[in-house]
């Protein structure tokens, strides 16, 4: 048996897999202490394998409570971290916006070396130095090592990689984590591994304890899952990966349903998340984690701060706005009967999208009539009738969803009209059809499982391992064939012996700073790729390589994969609105298929 | 109430914003695609905006007046996009190339918006490497482009862009920022076209005017819940770099009802050094301030300035006139309006503003030949500051601040491309003012050059201090050294292959006075001060 555990804020979930059956099951998560939920629910199961998606790393993150962490870089470049990128966050703002910073002053050291952008050392490491570095780095748990240009010249960083681990530190060095150029980037990932990589160690270890007979895999942002000592050791692969788990469970039943090319919309209490799928994932390494960049390969999700919590309000200039605050859970929308300010939920059952009497599958009993009042009085205020207003409200919320969707798709090259959109979450049903004729889609998804689709994403996942390397002024072949052995080798250790190897370079125009991923036999391709995501191209101008990348996915065994249409107890959790202009129909699986008839 | 405004401003924003993707992402100066100077936004049919992205103050405010320009002259018809960067017709400094085209609604023969992109470019010619150098006349600084047609027909026009980039040290960047720009127009332009073919062409100018008359409706709320009243307040700026002395912005501030009247007027004539603002650069930073006086979320549009009047004196050092140098007036003068708008707005809102910040971009330009290839080179960046505590909070330290948001260069994709090695990148502690909310502070950067080089420097409050509020410590001067010799704070300077060059950037200022006991503080400047004693404030320092 395998099982999927999705452990979120309010609810932990639980698809299963014995070979033949699936089952689900949801439990109240413990978030003080969340491996209680989790071994809770798996003590149903006695599961073989679990694959496990955690917010163990970005909580650490969010909350500041990761390991206390030490970081090393090049002397006169001590304070990296908190010079970042010298912009601020705020353009219109004299508040201060204060800065995360994850390393005291009193623990960032510069060392006397020098490593130039070729690779060639200009300065040695002063072995005095290091011995010196490691004897003084007091109370901390895990050290962080960033070296200028260690991305072409590794060795200094390994060089005191070897003698910090000796001294028996958690250490993480950026020539490991991320060998890409760009020194803040890079520090930042870094640091950021180094400072949630113990909590994570500590975490997975007394899970583990507790499960001494099942394998533990730990589902990553980028998708896939990796092994538990090693997402003990690389923990930043972790973050940010509460809703990449939707996306996969998404793209199972697009291919289930023969669907290529989808935008997955995720619409929860909160906010929405949002993601294109175009044959493969989107993938970016250009997202943040609390202020910080992290720059691994993570799928491509855009999340918005509107959900079905969302507070509309009348703003002092007198435009109706919706969120990006959120009534939350407590004291949640006006028809849960205690809250006071008017939500997109409420604006839904106005419109009867909602049935009072099933909401989320809780025992809430939706109270219209006090809703009602509440909307009559708002819609006053406007000069308008109370459909009108909720109307309005919808329309507003929709306006922020849409820019977050045009955001990975028209803004990235790509054509909406072209995919279909899959949506899932509490909300998601509701707000679909009419965002898909915005944005003219056709074709509407919504999966039988979308109440437990982010579990059943984590018991799909392959395992997948990133790998990149600079190629600034160095030969692409040479760095890929290395980087494919490497992959290979470790998909082997892993039990993979013949893992998919995908292989991308990021080019762009000599001179420019924004490459474009592109499969590395395509490399010639190019300037047709920039022309598609820009609008033009320069004919006469070279095109360079800067990072080369390979992505090893070790495949699931065909009698590990559920099968999806066997879902029993999936219900939909969710009510779905189908306007005027739509057909609505059933597919195998009991997935809904909406197509707007013009 | 309208219950649209919301649906249509996001749309709006959002044209903006995917401009200003397009640019940056396929952009070949370091300014434009590191360092993020440059900006985009819509206009409606009458040159009026009605969106931006969140890109550089400095420029956002200043933009309508390009428009302006183009529309004054020009007729911008289907498939022409127009440029120019001469700050006395229509643009700011230079280095700053903004362009400007009409979009048409299909079948149409008058333009339905406008749209406009500005970047800093790289180099634009002129005596120093940069085209950011200490210069006596405009014509020294690089080369003017009045409005004129770029594109026509869709197409550059060869005979003007050989023109142009014979003119220019590095041809082959300026050729692909241009590109940039064109890109960025060229899917402005579709969007709007997918917009109107959405809603019609009368809902969305009409929900054009409504956003402006909310943006309006806000500010004048904002300035309706501060007391009516009227203060002065003076700040100088140190020098032009030609032994000028200390040179004033008075700025007059009234508030009456729900409007306001900022009154430049009594500021200093203009200057033979490159200090001079125009009137663009004076309203984009006195619009900045009110800007600020506003939540996070408020929109920024045409109707964002209705309620506030800006006077100036042609021929000042705000409102300057050919043949003035301007190449600091956009990036220096315009942080010293900002703090003596501040001053002023802290005399009407006591105990709400904060102190001032670093108050100078330490712009800082160098090229010659790289030494292999002979192939020219020209690089410019500016460094970050301390940013002025705030009555409540701490400045932060080493961040761009006021009219400027611009990022570094990373250090690897500098050293790469160009002759130079950065020592020392550090936060310059101690710099910051104190107070019980402190000063942020500035900034150290060290480079090596590699190569012979002409450097160019325009710095400021290199003799005074950013002020404290509310009885808060300045923060500390700046200071520039040549091979550990302090130098001008602007010029321009020959350097030799090995020389060394530190820049440390002020601090901010703190906000009320340290607690505890043998407290010692200096007031900020008052509204009385006469011209402050740059003598005494070394000493302090």
């Amino acid at each position: 048996m395998r099982v999927g555990v999705d452990s979120g804020g309010t609810f932990t979930d639980f698809v299963a897999w014995d070979g033949s059956a699936v089952q689900s099951l949801k439990v109240r998560s413990t978030p003080a202490a969340p491996a209680t939920a989790i071994l809770q629910g798996l003590n149903r199961f006695s599961p073989r394998e679990v694959v496990h998606g955690s917010t163990v790393a970005t909580n650490a993150l969010h909350e500041a409570s990761g390991a206390r962490t030490a970081f090393v870089g090049t002397r006169g470049f001590e304070d990296l971290l908190e010079l970042a990128r010298q912009n601020r966050a705020e353009l219109y703002a004299w508040r201060p916006a204060p800065r995360k910073a994850l390393v005291r002053p009193e623990d960032r050291h510069g060392l006397r070396e020098r490593t130039l952008h070729d690779g060639s050392v200009l300065e040695c490491l002063d072995e005095r130095e290091v011995a010196a570095l490691t004897a003084g780095l007091g109370d901390v748990e895990s050290v962080a090592v960033c070296l200028l240009h260690s991305y072409a010249n590794p060795a200094h960083e390994r060089r005191l990689g070897r003698a910090l681990r000796a001294a028996g530190y958690s250490v993480s060095l950026s020539c490991e984590i991320l060998p890409e150029h760009r020194e803040y980037e890079r520090a930042a990932t870094t640091v950021v591994n180094a400072y949630v990589s113990p909590v994570m160690r500590r975490y997975l270890r007394s899970l583990s304890e507790s499960l001494p007979a099942t394998r533990l895999r730990i589902f990553q942002s980028n998708g896939g899952s990796i092994s538990a000592s090693e997402a003990s050791r690389q923990a930043v692969r972790t973050v940010l990966s509460g809703p990449a788990g939707g996306l996969v469970g998404a793209t199972a039943i697009a291919r289930r349903l023969g669907i290529k090319r989808f935008i997955s919309f995720d619409m929860g209490g909160t906010s929405t998340d949002v993601s294109l799928y175009n044959g493969g994932p989107s993938i970016t390494t250009e997202r943040d984690a609390a202020g910080l960049p992290v720059r691994i390969p993570m799928l491509d999700i855009e999340s918005v701060g509107a959900g079905g919590g969302s507070v509309a309000y009348y703003d002092e200039g007198a435009a109706l706005r919706v969120g990006p605050r959120s009534a939350g859970a407590d004291p949640g929308p006006v028809c849960y009967g205690v809250g006071e300010e008017l939500t997109v939920t409420d604006a839904n059952l106005l419109l009867d999208r909602i049935e009072a009497g099933s909401f989320t599958g809780s025992a809430i009993r939706l109270q219209a009539a006090r809703t009602r009042d509440y909307a009559a009085r708002a819609a006053r205020v406007a000069g308008t009738g109370v459909e009108e207003f909720a109307r309005a409200v919808v329309r507003a919320a929709n306006s922020r969803m849409e820019r977050a969707i045009r955001a990975v798709s028209v803004q990235r090259g790509h054509d909406p009209r072209d995919y279909a959109l899959i949506c899932f979450g509490g909300a998601g049903a509701l707000h679909a059809c009419e965002l898909a004729e915005s944005l003219q889609i056709r074709q509407v998804v919504v999966p039988a499982h979308a109440g437990v689709l982010s579990a059943l994403g984590m018991l799909l996942a392959d395992c997948v391992r990133d790998y990149s390397a600079s190629v600034l002024g160095a030969n692409v072949d040479d760095a890929l064939h290395r980087l494919t052995v490497t992959a290979a080798n470790d998909m082997r250790r892993q039990g993979f012996d013949e893992p998919d190897l995908i292989r991308t370079v990021d080019m762009r125009y000599g001179g420019q700073s924004y490459e474009i991923s592109v499969p590395a036999e395509r490399r010639d391709a190019f300037g047709e790729i920039h022309q598609r995501r820009y609008g033009y191209r320069h004919p006469g101008r070279d095109a360079e390589a800067v990072t080369a990348r390979v992505r090893a996915v070790g495949r699931i065994p065909e009698k590990d994969r559920p099968e999806l249409d066997s879902v029993a107890g999936a219900s939909r959790f969710a009510s779905v609105y189908v306007p005027n202009g739509w057909r609505c129909r059933e597919a195998p699986g009991s997935h809904l298929i909406l197509e707007s008839a013009c | 109430m309208n219950l649209e405004l919301e649906v249509f401003r996001n749309l709006f924003v959002s044209i903006a914003e995917e401009m200003g993707i397009v640019l940056r992402r396929t952009a070949f100066s370091p300014n434009i695609k590191e360092r993020r100077d440059y900006s985009c936004a819509v206009y409606d049919a009458q040159g009026r905006t009605v969106a931006m992205g969140d890109h550089m103050p400095a420029h956002l405010g200043a933009m309508p007046a390009s428009v302006k320009a183009v529309t004054d002259e020009f007729r911008p018809g289907p498939g022409e996009i127009y440029f120019l960067n001469d700050p006395f017709r229509g643009g700011t400094h230079l280095p700053d190339i903004t362009t400007v085209s009409a979009v048409f609604q299909a079948g149409g023969s008058e333009p339905a918006f406008y749209l406009a992109t500005r970047a800093h470019h790289a180099d634009v010619g002129g005596m120093a490497p940069g085209s950011m150098p200490l210069a006596s006349e405009i014509y020294q600084e690089g080369l003017r482009i009045p409005p004129v047609a770029l594109v026509k027909e869709g197409e550059f026009d060869a005979a003007l862009l050989s023109i142009i980039l014979a003119n220019v040290r590095t041809p082959d960047e300026r050729l692909g920022d241009l590109g940039a720009q064109v890109a960025a127009h060229r899917v402005g332009e579709r969007r709007l076209c997918e917009a109107v073919a959405r809603h019609g062409q009368d809902r969305v100018a009409e929900q054009m005017a409504a956003l402006q008359d909310y943006a309006e409706r806000l500010m004048s709320a904002r300035l309706a819940a501060v007391p009516d009243c009227e203060h002065t307040f003076s700040d100088w700026l140190d020098d032009d770099g030609f032994g000028s002395g200390p040179i004033e912005i008075r700025c007059r501030l009234s508030v009456r009802g729900c409007g306001a009247t900022v009154d430049f007027r009594e500021s200093a004539p203009q200057v033979r050094g490159g200090v001079n603002a125009n009137r663009a650069v004076t309203t984009a930073a006195v619009m900045y301030c009110f800007r600020c006086l506003l939540g996070a979320e408020a929109p920024y549009n045409a109707g964002t300035l209705r309620p506030i009047r800006i006077l100036t004196r042609p021929g000042s050092i705000c409102d300057a006139l050919l043949p003035a140098s301007t190449a600091a007036g956009n990036v220096e003068t315009s942080q010293r309006i900002v703090d003596a708008v501040l001053g002023a707005l802290r005399g009407a809102l006591p105990g709400q503003l904060p102190a001032s910040s670093s108050g100078t971009m330490n712009n800082v330009s160098f090229g010659g030949s790289l030494p292999e290839q002979g192939r020219p080179f020209s690089y410019y960046e500016t460094i970050a500051g301390g940013m002025g505590a705030w009555p409540g909070a701490d400045g932060l330290s080493a961040v761009h601040t006021h009219m400027t948001n611009s990022l570094n260069t990373p250090t690897e994709a500098l050293e790469r491309g160009y002759p130079v090695r950065i020592r020392r990148y550090a936060v310059r502690r101690g710099s910051g003012g104190k107070g019980r909310h402190r000063g942020g502070d500035g900034v150290i950067r060290e480079y090596e050059f590699l190569a012979d080089a002409t450097l160019s420097i325009l710095s400021e409050r290199r003799k005074s201090q950013p002020s404290g509020a509310e009885g808060g410590g300045s923060g500390a001067r700046g200071r520039n050294l040549l091979n550990g010799e302090e130098i001008p704070a602007k010029g321009n300077f020959q350097i030799r292959r090995g020389d060394r060059l530190r820049i440390e950037t002020p601090g901010g200022g703190g906000c009320f006075p340290e607690p505890g006991p043998g407290q010692s503080t200096r007031a900020g400047v008052t509204e009385d001060a006469t011209s402050p004693d740059f003598e005494e404030m070394r000493a302090v320092d």
